[in-house]
Order: structure tokens, then C-alpha cells, then sequence
């Protein structure tokens, strides 16, 4: 058991990459609107099922196709916003909240309707069948590892320099901070909530089509990302995006060294436990502050 | 009677006509028995949530983890069981019910519990967390018979007869339909009253007296108890149970169903139940197109008809019948068990603190019974956060608080509202969806006399509490004056209607002390002087009055004592005359000419 943690840690960083971009789009969301996105998860696996069909029909590159999945993604969140948050937030939290567990049926069985029930591989960035390993101290890593990690910490300095260094970033955090005061200096708030989740889902949509290579994507997979993608977001601390983002990685570690031990059926139960634990304990997270926690 | 409950006894008994034709006729045809079979096990379900959703405003994405209990918990004492032969099938059956009820209402108290802590957002996933620890341990359990579950289950028996077919049908719409008129009763009682109260504004729940914390812990308990019964009838009709089937898209279903039908009460509940009942049984060619058409429903519903289905329903044959007042009151409106005290407050050094300010700093005072107290100052002097730390709603950081010669400074509002302390609040937080009659109705919660389980069975006691509450209610609307008002909804009322029903809510409970927060606010003239005899009409009857007011001519002319608070501190406390000529108010208020 030992000597497979190093392996059993790199494998859960792999897959806490696809919850910790969920996490930080649930918690941008979160901010921008007070809405907590349940559907989040599905714009994982849309994204990558995305990717797949640019990759297999189109005939992209694997870069394209990330890219183009990923504008896809942005397209989608403006319309997911225009379409169904913004009149559901006019009718209440609660409606707001039902409105995107209904998202959920429609995106998970959506896209069965359209890709088929069966995930769906997509190719290895480093192109060819199989993808290309290495081994490093006794630990095996394969190439797209690699670019998961690679590509997760391009995807969050992107998101940190643009909320915390553009002016129109700066803009949307007022917007989300203080609504009528942002409007009062001339902020369209509706179109920062909009592009707000655009960034979310476009980050989920990137998430899926990186991970892809390796998880596959399509089928029901999104619900289990959707629900570790929260306990990330709840463990690193739901009005951190640190955290969020931080939570997101360790819960895919948590995860990969309970399956390594005793088994993949026991994994799932006792991550679920932690989203309960956290909340009862330490409802503001790990990177949250005291006092933070709203409603 | 509130709207969602009139709505439902408006509904029910075509609801239960339509079952019964629907047994008579429809149901030689296999399929559409089994349709409506489910439609009754779902609808048990979807009626608990429907009462924390509709009636609470709770929300729970964990209720398959009751129903998987319940089913588990029957199917584990009818089929896994070994039972000694003296012990009858009927026994095993009602044992394995009971058990898996009582269980479901357990872990519904804790959730319940666990549930106060979180609001919104929070709870969704709190609860949506618990729902998906139950399928985890059901999966992992040997015991439960792990992925695949208990299979054999047997169908209820009772004596040679076996419930299956056509009997499950009659027997599970039996079964929900005493459920349903439970649930009415419940809700037509001083139980449905709170859970209103609570749904329209928590803090103001609080502060007429509703143990909103035990009321929503009930709730939470009420919805698990159905779940699991719900879960339980499952078992047995279907004959095996498994983990896929109690799973997360059995409480987003159940979800689904309540929103469609109309959140709130019981024919809500039961039309969605039975409209995903019968698609899921008709639609199964559409196949994933059938779940996509939900969630575009859920969404449609939820932002364009709120009411859902029942809503609809209701608005196609509304009467607008105007309520009439119950005559005047057996009981007159003084309370016998009003405290006979000399004082109804004493303040012992109170400070607040919020972070680095000092919104309240030691602050002492005795109020005499029966006297009309002013508390003047300039904005932000912590006049309303003295308020609150003497009505439970904010404690203070040090000193002592006594009402009526008890110490509450560690109390709960509903406790110290109980004991007989009314409050209005700067803004007039009164219940927008509720009547003015209903609203002052609610203030004479603390009067009342019905627990969970009289209000359940729809006990005498239930009944006469009700009258009771209406009469009392009729009776301070009449002797404010109020009584056109009484079936207008609190959310169409003028401004200065919505200060004086509130006042009304406050004086509902006959109260010994009465804290009063800006009346005169945004009142005009006429309203002004209405409000100056009701403030002394009340003072007469033996009330002790402390008022935040800034309209200086009234709190002049109608105080016994008036104190001053600048910075936290009392500065000035007297007779009306004394302190209108301290210099140091004078300053307060004018700044000092140094």
C-alpha cells in the first residue's frame, strides 16, 4: 500500500482536476447570481462530449477541439444564464435551485439523446493510441497526466488574472459584490452575471474535454463529478475560489487512496460523508473564513 | 384557513373521486393498474416533501434515503428475517411497517436537527449528502444483500389473503388516503398555522411565539415518516428492493412531482405523483426523451407557475367569498394568567458589542408596570439593538435581562414572546401571504393549546384551539378598529394599515409588555392621533409600553418617562419634562454651542 500512494496521489490529482474546475465554477456562479449550480457536473461531460465530436466528426486536432469546446462551453453558460437563471432567480432562491436540478435531466439525458448512453473515448494529447509513459522515482506518469495538470494550472492562473487583474473582471466581482452599487457606476450587472457563468461553464467544458482522454465522457458520469465537484467546492471553502479549486484536487486524492485501500464500493460513501462532516463542522471550509458563510 | 389548505379542500374530493372511478373502470387494463399503484406509493412520498417544500419552504434533495429506509427496513423483517412460526404474517407485516416508519422519523428528527443549521443552498446539499450516504450503505451492507438487495418480500397478508393486483391498488390509495386527511388535519391546525408563519418570515415566527426550530425539525420528521412509509408499501408491492432504485433520481423525481403538481399540501403532491406515475408507464418509448421533458417542465413550472398543477387547478373554480368575523368572544380579552408583577422588564448593565463597536454599553433600567416608556436618540444610538437583545433576537454580549422577574437573557425569542412580551418591528415585518385576520391570528400562537399529535388526528382540542386563535384575532381587530381589514391579504395593505395590524399581531397574545418600534414613522396626521389612543388605550389596560419613536411631539405628549440613548449609553432618563431641558440631550440632539 505504501509505495502505491506517490502513484495513487498523481492518479487523484488527474481526476481532482475535473472537480476542482466544477468546484470553481459552482463557486463563481455562486457569487455572481446566489445560485448554486447543480448542473454544473453535466457541463463537464457536454464539453467533453463536444470535444469528442470535433476530434471524430469534424476531424479537429485534439487543440481545436479543446478550444472549440471550450468557446462552445462559453456560448452555452450565456444561454444557460439568458434562458434559465436569470427568470428562475426572479421566482426565489428555492425555484432557482430546482430550476437547475431540472438542468441536470435535461443536459444528463440530453446528451444521451444525442451521443448515445455509452461514455465515448477521446484521443491522448500527445496524439496516438496509446498514450506515452514514463516512470519517475517508481512512479508511472503517463503523458496526459501530465497535461492535465499542465492544463488545469494554465485554466486557474487564466481565471485568477482575469477576475484580479482586468478591468472588466474587477467589474464582474463588484457587480456580484455590491449589485446596486455597481450599477450606480454604470456596471451592467445582468451581463456580468451572464459572463460570469459563461466562464463557468466554459471552465467545465475544458475540464471534460482534458480529463476525457482518460475518463472517457459521456453517460451518467457527470452526476458523480457534479456531486464531488460540491464536496470540493464545501471541503476548500464554497466564497473561496482557492479553495475551491484546492478542495476540488484533494477530494480526487481522498478519493483514489480510499479506492487503492479498501476498494472502489467504500470511496464513494465516505467522500458523500465528508460534504456532511464539512458542512456540520466547518461549514465555511478549509481556506474560508470565519463568519463568511451566507446563506 | 390558509389558501393552500382551502385550495386542497377544494380539490381532494374529485382527487378521490377519480381514484375510485379509476379503480371501478380503468384499471382491467394491467398497466394502468400498476400506474396508478405507483402513483399512491409516490404520492405518500411526494406529500411530506410537498409540506417541507410548499408549506416550510425547506428544500430536500434527500428523501429516497427515508423511502430506502422504509423499503429496507420492511423487506429486511418480512423476507430476511427468520420469524418463530407463532408469530402470524399480518404481525410480521405490521411490525416490519411500523418499524420502518419510526425508523424513516428518526433519521428525519436528525436531519431535521442537522438541517437547522443550514439555509438554502446549504441545506439542498446537506440533504442531497444524506440521501447519497443512504445508498452508499445500503450498497456496502451484506446484510441488506449489498447491489443486488432483498428479493422475496412478501406481499402484506393478512390471514389467507394476500394484498397483490387490483388489492394493492385499493389498498396503497387506502393507505393515502388516510395520510391525506392526517395531513389536512395537520395543516388546518395550529401546526399548519406555524409552518405558514415560519414560510412567510422566520424572525417574525420567532417573535409571536412560534419554536420555529422544533416546528421545522417536526417537519422534517413528518416528510421522513412519509417517505419511509411510502418506502415500505414499495417493498412489499413490488416484492424486492435495491440500491438503484432509492438513489439520487428517486429524490430528484419526488422533487419533480411536487414542483409539478404545486408545492403545498396534498393534492399538489398527489396529481404530480400520479402525472409522472402515468408517464413513466406510457412514456417508456420515449425513453431518454421522457426525463428530458420533466426537467424542461420542472424548469417552465417553477419559473412561470409556482402554484404548479393544483395551483391551476384551484384558480379554475375560486370562490371570492369574503370571510365573515366570529361573533364577539366567549373569553374576554384580558388574560388571566398575566403575570402580576411590579416590573415587566429590568435591564441589568447590557452591553452589545458587533466586532469593534459598542452598539449598546451598560445599560440599566426598571420599567414599572402599566407605564408608557420612550426610548429617544439620535440614528445608530442602539435603540433597536437594545430591542432586540430584550426580545431574544440578538443577545447582548454582557449583562442581564428579566422579564417579569425572569432572567431570559439566554432565552430564545419564542420563549420570551411566550411569556408574554409583543414586539413591532421599524419595517412591519407582517406575513405577506397571509390575511390580516390570519396574521393577528398567528400573534395568539403562545395562547394556544394543540401539539403535533392533536393536530394530526384532528382532535377536539385541534378544533377548539383553531376557534379559539380566530376569535381572540376578531376580537383585536374589532377593538382596534381593524375588522374591514380582516380578509385582505398583509401583502395588498397601505402603509400605515400594515404598522397598525402589526401592532394588532403584537397585542394578539396580550401581552405584559409591549416594545414598539417607530409606529409614527410615515404615518400621516389622522393615523398619527389613531395610533396615540390605541398606544394609551393599551397602556390603560394594565400594559408596559416601551416605544422607540422620533416624532417628539408624540412621545411628549404621551409619555410617563422618557430615556435617552446616544452612543449606547442612557444619558438621560425622566419624565418627559425633565429631559426636554437637560442640556446634555439638548446637545445630543442640536450639538453643542461652544
Amino acid at each position: 500500500m505504501l509505495q502505491q500512494v506517490p502513484q495513487l496521489v498523481l492518479a487523484g490529482l488527474t481526476v481532482g482536476a475535473g472537480y476542482a474546475l466544477v468546484a470553481l465554477g459552482i463557486h463563481i456562479i455562486l457569487r455572481a447570481t446566489r445560485v448554486i449550480n447543480f448542473a454544473q457536473g453535466e457541463f463537464v461531460i457536454v464539453g467533453g462530449l463536444l470535444a469528442y465530436t470535433f476530434v471524430t466528426f469534424l476531424h479537429a486536432s485534439v487543440w481545436l477541439a479543446l478550444a472549440g469546446a471550450t468557446l462552445a462551453g462559453f456560448a452555452l453558460g450565456l444561454f444557460y444564464e439568458r434562458a434559465v437563471l436569470r427568470p428562475a432567480a426572479r421566482a426565489g432562491e428555492l425555484a432557482a435551485t430546482i430550476a437547475t436540478i431540472g438542468t441536470v435531466y435535461v443536459l444528463l439525458y440530453g446528451h444521451a439523446l444525442i451521443w448515445g448512453s455509452l461514455p465515448q473515448p477521446l484521443p491522448f494529447f500527445s496524439g496516438g493510441e496509446r498514450d506515452a509513459k514514463w516512470v519517475i522515482g517508481g512512479v508511472e506518469v503517463a503523458a496526459q497526466q501530465v497535461w492535465v495538470l499542465a492544463l488545469l494550472a494554465l485554466a486557474l492562473l487564466a481565471t485568477y488574472l482575469f477576475f484580479d487583474r482586468t478591468t472588466y473582471g474587477k467589474a464582474i466581482r463588484a457587480a456580484a459584490n455590491n449589485p446596486l452599487g455597481a450599477r450606480l457606476v454604470g456596471i451592467d450587472v445582468d451581463r456580468a452575471r451572464a459572463v460570469s457563468v459563461a466562464i463557468a461553464v466554459a471552465l467545465a467544458a475544458f475540464g471534460g474535454s482534458i480529463i476525457g482522454p482518460i475518463t472517457l465522457v459521456g453517460g451518467a458520469a457527470g452526476v458523480a463529478i457534479g456531486i464531488k465537484g460540491f464536496v470540493g467546492a464545501i471541503v476548500g471553502g464554497l466564497e473561496s475560489p482557492v479553495g475551491c479549486a484546492a478542495g476540488g484536487l484533494l477530494v480526487g486524492v481522498i478519493e483514489k487512496l480510499l479506492e487503492g485501500e479498501f476498494g472502489y464500493g467504500i470511496a464513494d460513501p465516505v467522500v458523500y460523508s465528508l460534504l456532511l462532516a464539512m458542512l456540520l463542522v466547518r461549514p465555511q471550509g478549509l481556506f474560508g473564513l470565519r463568519g463568511v458563510v451566507r446563506d | 384557513m390558509s389558501r393552500r389548505v382551502a385550495s386542497d379542500k377544494r380539490l381532494l374530493p374529485f382527487l378521490a373521486a377519480g381514484v375510485i372511478l379509476f379503480g371501478l373502470f380503468a384499471a382491467r387494463d394491467a398497466t394502468l393498474l400498476q400506474a396508478g399503484t405507483y402513483a399512491a406509493i409516490y404520492g405518500i412520498a411526494a406529500i411530506g416533501l410537498s409540506v417541507l417544500l410548499g408549506n416550510v419552504a425547506q428544500i430536500s434533495i434527500g428523501q429516497a434515503g427515508f423511502f430506502g429506509i422504509g423499503a429496507y427496513a420492511l423487506g429486511f423483517l418480512t423476507a430476511t428475517v427468520t420469524w418463530p412460526a407463532a408469530v402470524p404474517a399480518w404481525l410480521q407485516y405490521l411490525l416490519g411497517t411500523l418499524t420502518a416508519v419510526a425508523l424513516a422519523t428518526l433519521l428525519g428528527l436528525i436531519l431535521g436537527f442537522i438541517a437547522l443549521r443550514f439555509r438554502g443552498h446549504y441545506l439542498a446539499m446537506a440533504t442531497l449528502a444524506f440521501g447519497l450516504i443512504c445508498v452508499g450503505v445500503f450498497r456496502q451492507s451484506k446484510a441488506l444483500g449489498g447491489a443486488s438487495g432483498i428479493t422475496g418480500i412478501p406481499f402484506p397478508q393478512f390471514g389467507a389473503f394476500a394484498i397483490s393486483g387490483r388489492a394493492s391498488f385499493w389498498f396503497v390509495w387506502l393507505v393515502a388516503a388516510a395520510v391525506a386527511l392526517l395531513t389536512l388535519n395537520l395543516l388546518r391546525g395550529r401546526t399548519g398555522r406555524a409552518f405558514e408563519a415560519i414560510r412567510n418570515d422566520e424572525l417574525a415566527a420567532e417573535t409571536v411565539g412560534v419554536p420555529t426550530r422544533r416546528y421545522k425539525i417536526f417537519a422534517f420528521a413528518f416528510a421522513g415518516a412519509l417517505a419511509g412509509l411510502a418506502g415500505s408499501l414499495y417493498a412489499s408491492y413490488l416484492g424486492l428492493v435495491d440500491p438503484s432504485a432509492v438513489g439520487v433520481s428517486l429524490s430528484i423525481d419526488l422533487l419533480l412531482m411536487v414542483v409539478l403538481g404545486g408545492a403545498g399540501g396534498i393534492s399538489g403532491a398527489l396529481l404530480g405523483a400520479t402525472l409522472v406515475a402515468v408517464a413513466n408507464i406510457y412514456g417508456h418509448d420515449l425513453e431518454n426523451w421522457r426525463p428530458v421533458i420533466y426537467g424542461i417542465l420542472v424548469i417552465v413550472v417553477v419559473i412561470a407557475f409556482p402554484r404548479g398543477l393544483a395551483g391551476f387547478l384551484t384558480r379554475a373554480f375560486r370562490s371570492r367569498a369574503t370571510l365573515a368575523l366570529p361573533d364577539a368572544a366567549v373569553a374576554p380579552l384580558a388574560r388571566a394568567k398575566i403575570a402580576a408583577v411590579d416590573s415587566w422588564l429590568r435591564v441589568e448593565g447590557a452591553s452589545k458589542r458587533f466586532g469593534g463597536l459598542l452598539a449598546v454599553d451598560g445599560v440599566s433600567f426598571v420599567l414599572t408596570t402599566g407605564t408608557l416608556t420612550s426610548l429617544i436618540g439620535p440614528n445608530g444610538a442602539g435603540k433597536t439593538t437594545l430591542f432586540n437583545a430584550i426580545c431574544g433576537v440578538g443577545r447582548v454580549s454582557s449583562g442581564r435581562i428579566f422579564i417579569a422577574d425572569r432572567e431570559v437573557t439566554e432565552w430564545r425569542p419564542h420563549a420570551i414572546a411566550a411569556l408574554g412580551v409583543g414586539r413591532s418591528f421599524q419595517n412591519a415585518r407582517l406575513f405577506a401571504d397571509m390575511t390580516v385576520l390570519e396574521n393577528v391570528m398567528a400573534g395568539a400562537f403562545p395562547l394556544e393549546h394543540s401539539g403535533f399529535a392533536s393536530d394530526l388526528l384532528g382532535l377536539p382540542q385541534s378544533r377548539r384551539s383553531e376557534r379559539f386563535a380566530r376569535e381572540r384575532a376578531a376580537d383585536v381587530l374589532r377593538l382596534l378598529g381593524l375588522e374591514r381589514l380582516a380578509s385582505t391579504p398583509a401583502r395588498d395593505l397601505a402603509f400605515g394599515d400594515r404598522r397598525r395590524i402589526e401592532l394588532a399581531r403584537a397585542v394578539a397574545s396580550d401581552p405584559g409588555l409591549l416594545l414598539v418600534d417607530e409606529p409614527a414613522a410615515g404615518l400621516n396626521a389622522n393615523e398619527r392621533s389613531r395610533l396615540r389612543d390605541d398606544l394609551l388605550a393599551l397602556k390603560a389596560s394594565g400594559k408596559t409600553l416601551l416605544l422607540i419613536e422620533h416624532d417628539m411631539r408624540l412621545v411628549m405628549d404621551i409619555s410617563d418617562r422618557v430615556m435617552v440613548l446616544r452612543f449606547g449609553k442612557l444619558i438621560a432618563d425622566g419624565t418627559p419634562g425633565s429631559v426636554r431641558n437637560d442640556p446634555e440631550v439638548i446637545s445630543a440632539y442640536l450639538g453643542t454651542a461652544s
